[in-house]
C-alpha cells in the first residue's frame, strides 16, 4: 500500500514564479492492482507520480511505502529505494541514444553492482518476453514507436521492480499498439506487479483489468473510480 | 627561491589543497547552523547535495596528498645535491627551519583527511546522515591543518638558499648528538626490537580481543599509535643500519633511495595503512550505538581492524626480511 | 569481483560507449590536453637527462681546480703551484693545464682550445684534433681539409686536422680543440712555465674541504674550486631554465584548465539529457559523479599516455629540436647528440601533479553541477 497524507509540491518555491503543482494530496494506492491517474494536462499527474516514485520529495506531506516513512529520507535513500522499487516508463520514454537497445535496458542496473553477465542474461529475457531480442544490439534510434515503448519498458523491468509505473505510455501509440501495451500490462499484472499509469485516453481507463481510476483537476483528487 | 618544477607541482597541489578547504570550511559552517533533515526545502536539498561535492573534493584531496607527500620526500632527496653538506633528504629538510615542519604537516594533512573519509563513509551508511554535524565539525578542524601545511610549505621553498650548509642525516642520527632524532638512534637496537616486538605483541592482543568480544576498538587505536612510535623508533636505531649494512648509518629517508631497493616503502607504507586504519576504528567505534549505524558500521569497524593488522604484520614481515637478509651482524 | 569493482566496471563501460559516442569532442579535448602534457614533458625530460649527462661528465674531472685570481679575475698560474699543492696532504696529483678558449670569426663560434694530459690525444706540431661540431660549424666537405684560424684582422694560421672524434657526451667536447703545447703557447703568446689552471685530485672524497682549506691557507692568492661546486652551478642552471620553460607551460596549462571547466560546464542539450535520464532511471548524484570521474580519468589517462611518449620521442629519439635552443644555451655550436633515454619516477610523479591534479581541479565543481539536477528533470 502506497499512502499520500496531505502532499503539496511548490515547484520555484519563495520565488515569483511559484506553482503548486499539488495541494494537500490524500491517497491510498494499492499494491496488486492496476491503478490509472487521469485528468487535464497540468492537473499534476506526472508531479504525483514522482512524488510517489521517490523521484522528488513533496514540500509538505507524508508519503509512505508499505508502512515505511519515505517521504524525509535523504536523496541517496529515496535513489536506493527507487532502483529497487519502482520501475519507470517515461512519457517519453528517455532512451539514451546512440546506446543499443541492451545497453539502454541494462543502465538502471549499473549503480547495483550486479554481475554483468546475469544482467545481460535479464535483459535478453525481458527483451525477449517483449518480441525485441532480435533488435537487441540495434541502435536506439531506429526504433519504431512500439518498440521503442517495449525497449523502454524492458528497461523499467531490468531490477525487477513490484511496482512498475508509467506516464502516459499510450500517447503516441496507433489503436493496435494501445491494445499491445494494454496486454503488457496485463501480463505484469499477473506476474504479481503493481501497476500505476497516468493517461489522458479513454481507452486506457476504461481498459479491462484497470482496479481504479483517479482523477485530479488543478493539483486535487477530484474523484477516485474503483 | 629555487625554481624547479617538482617544487611547482608541490605548491599547486598545497594550493587547491588550500582552496578546498576554505570553501569546503565555509560549507562546514553553514552545515552546522542550518542542517535540519525535517526540513524539505529546497535550501536542505541543496545542502544535502553539496555534501557530495565536498567528498568528493576530499577524496581528491586525499589523493593529491599522498601523490605530494611522496614527491615531497622524493624530491627532497633528489635536491641534496644542492646544498653543501646534504647527502639526502634530511639535508634538504634541515636547509631551514620550515622543511621538518612541512614533512610532518603533509603526513598530518594526509592522516587527517583518510580519517575524515572514514567518517564519510561511516555517515553514509545510515539513513538519517548520523554523522553529519560531527563530520563537519572535524572539517572545521582539518581546514587549519591544510592551510598551515600549505603556508609551511611556502615558507620552506621561499627560504631554500644553496649556499647554506647544512647537516645531514650522518649528523642529525647519530647516538653523540643531542635530540629526539639521535635519542632514537642510541636506543641499543636489542632493546628496540624487543620494544617494537613488545608492542607487536599488545596490537596482536587487542585486536584480537577487539573483533572477539566486538569492543575495545579504542584500546587497539592506541594500540596502534604506540606500534606507530615504536616502529620509527626501530627503523633509525635497528632496521636501518641492518637495510644499510653499516651500524653507524641510521637514517629513516635514506632507506628511500634505490640504491637501497625502494625498502624503505616495503616498511612504510604498511606501517601508515595500519596505524591509520586502527585509529580510524577506535574514531569509529565512537558511533557503533547510533541507531542507524547499528547494523553496518560495525562489520566496517572489524574490517578495518583486520585489514590495520594486516598492515603491521606486513611491516613487521618486511623488518624481519630486512634483518634475516642483511649482511650486518648486530647480534652474536 | 566485488560489487563496488562490478559497479565501477559497469560506470566504466557506460564513460566508454560515451566517449564513443561523442568522438569529435573528446579527441580535441585529447589533443589539447596531450599538447600540454608533452610541453611539459619534453622540458622535464630533456633537462632531467642534461642533469644525468653533465654528472656523467662531472664524475671523471678533478676534484679540486686552482686559479690564480689578480684584480677580481682569472690570471695565468705559475706552474711551481702545482708542486705545492701536491704537498698537501690526501692530495694524489697536482698538474698544471693549459685551455682557453677561442672565438671563430668565421662562423662566429666560440671553441675550447686545451692541450690533453693524455699523451695519445696529443696532436703533432702544426695538427690539432677537433670536435665533431668544428668542422660541422665551418662545413668542411671532405675530411683531411685543412683548419684556418685567423686570431685578429689580417692573421690567418694554418693547422691540419690530425682527425675529428665523435663522443658520447658530446656536450662538453663538440666544440673542443686539443693542440700541442708548443703550437698552444704560441698560438696564444703564452710564456714558459706559465699555466691557465691546476688541476688536483683526492684520494678521499671526504677530505675536500679540509684540503681546500689548508691549500686556501697557503696560497691566499689563489682560488679553489671544488667539483660539487661545478656541479652545483650546473644542476642550478638547468633547474632554471627547465623551471622557466615549466612556467611558460604553466601559462599553456591555465589556459587549458579554463577550456577544460568550459567544456565541463557548457555540456549541450543532449548531454544533459542524458544524465537527466540517468539519474531519473536511478543513477545517484555520487553515481553521475563517479562516472564523470572516469570520463575525466580516461581523458586524463590518454592525454598523459600521448603526451608522455611523443615527448620521450621528441627528447630522445629526435634531440629536442623544440627546446634545444633554450635549454642547452645559447652557443652557436649545438652539440648533436643523442641524449641518453631516462626518465624517473619523480618526474612522472611531478609531471602527473602538474598536469592531472588541475584538469581534475577544473572539471570537478562543473561535474557535481551537472550530476545534482533533479532526477524528476526529464519526466516532461
Ligand atoms: N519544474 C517545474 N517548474 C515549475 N513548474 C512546474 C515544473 N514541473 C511542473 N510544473 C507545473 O506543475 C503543474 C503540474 O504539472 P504536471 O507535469 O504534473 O502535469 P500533468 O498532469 O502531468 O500534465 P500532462 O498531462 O500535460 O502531462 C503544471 O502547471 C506545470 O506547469
Ligand atoms: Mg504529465
Amino acid at each position: 500500500m502506497i499512502t499520500l497524507t496531505s502532499v503539496t509540491k511548490l515547484y520555484n518555491e519563495g520565488r515569483p514564479n511559484e506553482v503548486q503543482a499539488l495541494k494537500g494530496i490524500d491517497l491510498e494506492i494499492a499494491r496488486d492492482a492496476i491503478t490509472v491517474l487521469k485528468g487535464p494536462s497540468g492537473s499534476g499527474k506526472t508531479t504525483l507520480l514522482s512524488i510517489v516514485a521517490c523521484m522528488a520529495r513533496p514540500t509538505t506531506g507524508r508519503v509512505t511505502l508499505d508502512g515505511e516513512v519515505v517521504s524525509g529520507l535523504p536523496e541517496r535513500f529515496l535513489t536506493e529505494l527507487r532502483r529497487t522499487t519502482f520501475g519507470f516508463v517515461f512519457q517519453r520514454f528517455n532512451l539514451i541514444r546512440g546506446l543499443s537497445v541492451i545497453e539502454n535496458v541494462m543502465l538502471p542496473a549499473a549503480p547495483l553492482g550486479g554481475d554483468h553477465a546475469t544482467v545481460r542474461e535479464r535483459a535478453l529475457e525481458r527483451l525477449a518476453a517483449l518480441d525485441l531480442a532480435d533488435k537487441a544490439t540495434m541502435p536506439v534510434e531506429f526504433l519504431s514507436g512500439g518498440e521503442t515503448q517495449r525497449a523502454a519498458i524492458a528497461r523499467a523491468l531490468i531490477n525487477d521492480a513490484p511496482i512498475v509505473i508509467a506516464d502516459e505510455p499510450t500517447a503516441n501509440l496507433d489503436t493496435e499498439l494501445t491494445m499491445r501495451f494494454l496486454e503488457i500490462v496485463r501480463a505484469l499484472r499477473a506476474e504479481g506487479k503493481t501497476v500505476i499509469m497516468t493517461s489522458h485516453d479513454p481507452r486506457i481507463w476504461d481498459a479491462e483489468g484497470v482496479d481504479a481510476v483517479v482523477e485530479m483537476r488543478d493539483g486535487a483528487i477530484f474523484g477516485e473510480f474503483a | 627561491m629555487i625554481f624547479q618544477t617538482p617544487i611547482m607541482a608541490l605548491l599547486l597541489v598545497a594550493g587547491l589543497a588550500s582552496l578546498t578547504a576554505l570553501w569546503s570550511g565555509g560549507f562546514a559552517v553553514q552545515v552546522l547552523r542550518r542542517w535540519n533533515l525535517a526540513d524539505m526545502s529546497r535550501a536542505q536539498l541543496q545542502r544535502e547535495r553539496a555534501t557530495e561535492l565536498v567528498s568528493t573534493l576530499f577524496a581528491a584531496v586525499m589523493l593529491a596528498e599522498l601523490a605530494a607527500l611522496l614527491l615531497f620526500v622524493f624530491n627532497a632527496d633528489r635536491m641534496a645535491s644542492l646544498f653543501v653538506g646534504a647527502m639526502c633528504a634530511v639535508g634538504t629538510l634541515n636547509v631551514n627551519g620550515y622543511g621538518f615542519p612541512a614533512l610532518y604537516l603533509k603526513i598530518g594533512v594526509f592522516f587527517a583527511a583518510v580519517l575524515w573519509l572514514m567518517l564519510d563513509r561511516a555517515d553514509r551508511m545510515g539513513r538519517d546522515y548520523p554523522l553529519t554535524r560531527v563530520k563537519y565539525g572535524v572539517l572545521l578542524a582539518i581546514v587549519p591543518l591544510v592551510l598551515a601545511d600549505a603556508g609551511t610549505e611556502l615558507a620552506y621553498f621561499l627560504n631554500m638558499h644553496t649556499d647554506v650548509i647544512t647537516s645531514c642525516c650522518s649528523k642529525l642520527f647519530t647516538p653523540a648528538n643531542a635530540g629526539l632524532a639521535n635519542e632514537m638512534a642510541s636506543i641499543g637496537p636489542g632493546a628496540s626490537l624487543w620494544l617494537l616486538g613488545g608492542a607487536g605483541v599488545f596490537v596482536a592482543a587487542t585486536g584480537g580481543f577487539a573483533l572477539w568480544r566486538g569492543r575495545g576498538f579504542g584500546l587497539y587505536a592506541l594500540a596502534s599509535v604506540l606500534m606507530f612510535a615504536l616502529a620509527l623508533t626501530a627503523v633509525v636505531s635497528v632496521i636501518s643500519p641492518y637495510i644499510y649494512e653499516y651500524p653507524n648509518h641510521h637514517c629513516p629517508f635514506c632507506i628511500l633511495k634505490p640504491e637501497y631497493n625502494y625498502y624503505g616503502y616495503a616498511l612504510y607504507i604498511p606501517l601508515f595503512l595500519g596505524t591509520g586504519l586502527g585509529v580510524g576504528a577506535g574514531m569509529l567505534s565512537l558511533f557503533r550505538s547510533r541507531e542507524s549505524l547499528a547494523e553496518k558500521l560495525p562489520a566496517m569497524i572489524r574490517r578495518q581492524v583486520i585489514w590495520s593488522m594486516a598492515g603491521f604484520a606486513g611491516f613487521g614481515l618486511a623488518t624481519l626480511y630486512a634483518i634475516a637478509s642483511s649482511n650486518l651482524i648486530i647480534f652474536g | 569481483m566485488t560489487p563496488w569493482l562490478r559497479r565501477q566496471r559497469a560506470l566504466a563501460d557506460y564513460t566508454l560507449a560515451s566517449l564513443a559516442r561523442r568522438k569529435g569532442k573528446n579527441i580535441a579535448l585529447v589533443a589539447v590536453y596531450a599538447i600540454v602534457v608533452f610541453v611539459l614533458a619534453s622540458a622535464m625530460f630533456f633537462a632531467a637527462s642534461l642533469r644525468l649527462e653533465t654528472s656523467a661528465v662531472l664524475r671523471d674531472a678533478p676534484e679540486v681546480t686552482v686559479q690564480k685570481i689578480t684584480m677580481g679575475r682569472q690570471d695565468l698560474i705559475d706552474g711551481a703551484v702545482a708542486d705545492e699543492i701536491g704537498k698537501i696532504r690526501g692530495v694524489t696529483s697536482a698538474k698544471p693545464r693549459l685551455w682557453g678558449y677561442y672565438y671563430d670569426r668565421i662562423v662566429g663560434a666560440n671553441y675550447t682550445v686545451m692541450v690533453p694530459d693524455d699523451p695519445e690525444m696529443i696532436p703533432e706540431p702544426g695538427s690539432v684534433i677537433v670536435g665533431e661540431g668544428i668542422p660541422r660549424a665551418r662545413g668542411f666537405k671532405w675530411s683531411g681539409a685543412p683548419l684556418f684560424l685567423s686570431r685578429y684582422e689580417g692573421d690567418l694560421k694554418r693547422f691540419n686536422v690530425a682527425r675529428a672524434f665523435e663522443s658520447d657526451s658530446a656536450l662538453m667536447t663538440s666544440d673542443l680543440m686539443l693542440m700541442n703545447e708548443t703550437d698552444f703557447r704560441d698560438f696564444f703568446e703564452i710564456p714558459a712555465g706559465l699555466y691557465t689552471d691546476v688541476v688536483a685530485t683526492v684520494r678521499n672524497p671526504n677530505e675536500v674541504a679540509t684540503i681546500v682549506e689548508k691549500g686556501s691557507n697557503a696560497l691566499p692568492q689563489m682560488r679553489f674550486v671544488t667539483r660539487s661546486d661545478i656541479e652545483r652551478t650546473y644542476q642550478k642552471l638547468f633547474d632554471w631554465r627547465e623551471g622557466l620553460l615549466a612556467a611558460l607551460a604553466a601559462a599553456g596549462i591555465l589556459a587549458f584548465v579554463i577550456f577544460a571547466a568550459e567544456k565541463a560546464s557548457g555540456l549541450s542539450a543532449e548531454e544533459m539529457r542524458e544524465i537527466g535520464i540517468l539519474k531519473a532511471v536511478g543513477w545517484d548524484t555520487r553515481d553521475v559523479i563517479a562516472m564523470k570521474l572516469w570520463e575525466g580519468g580516461l581523458v586524463s589517462l590518454g592525454a598523459f599516455l600521448l603526451g608522455t611518449v611523443t615527448a620521450f620521442a621528441h627528447v630522445f629519439f629526435f634531440g629536442a629540436p623544440l627546446f634545444a635552443p633554450i635549454l642547452k644555451g645559447w652557443a652557436v655550436i649545438y652539440p648533436d647528440f643523442a641524449l641518453a633515454p631516462h626518465v624517473d619516477g619523480l618526474e612522472l610523479l611531478t609531471l602527473a601533479l602538474l598536469t592531472i591534479v588541475p584538469y581534475i581541479a577544473a572539471t570537478l565543481v562543473p561535474i557535481w553541477r551537472v550530476a545534482s539536477g533533479d532526477p524528476d528533470a526529464v519526466m516532461r
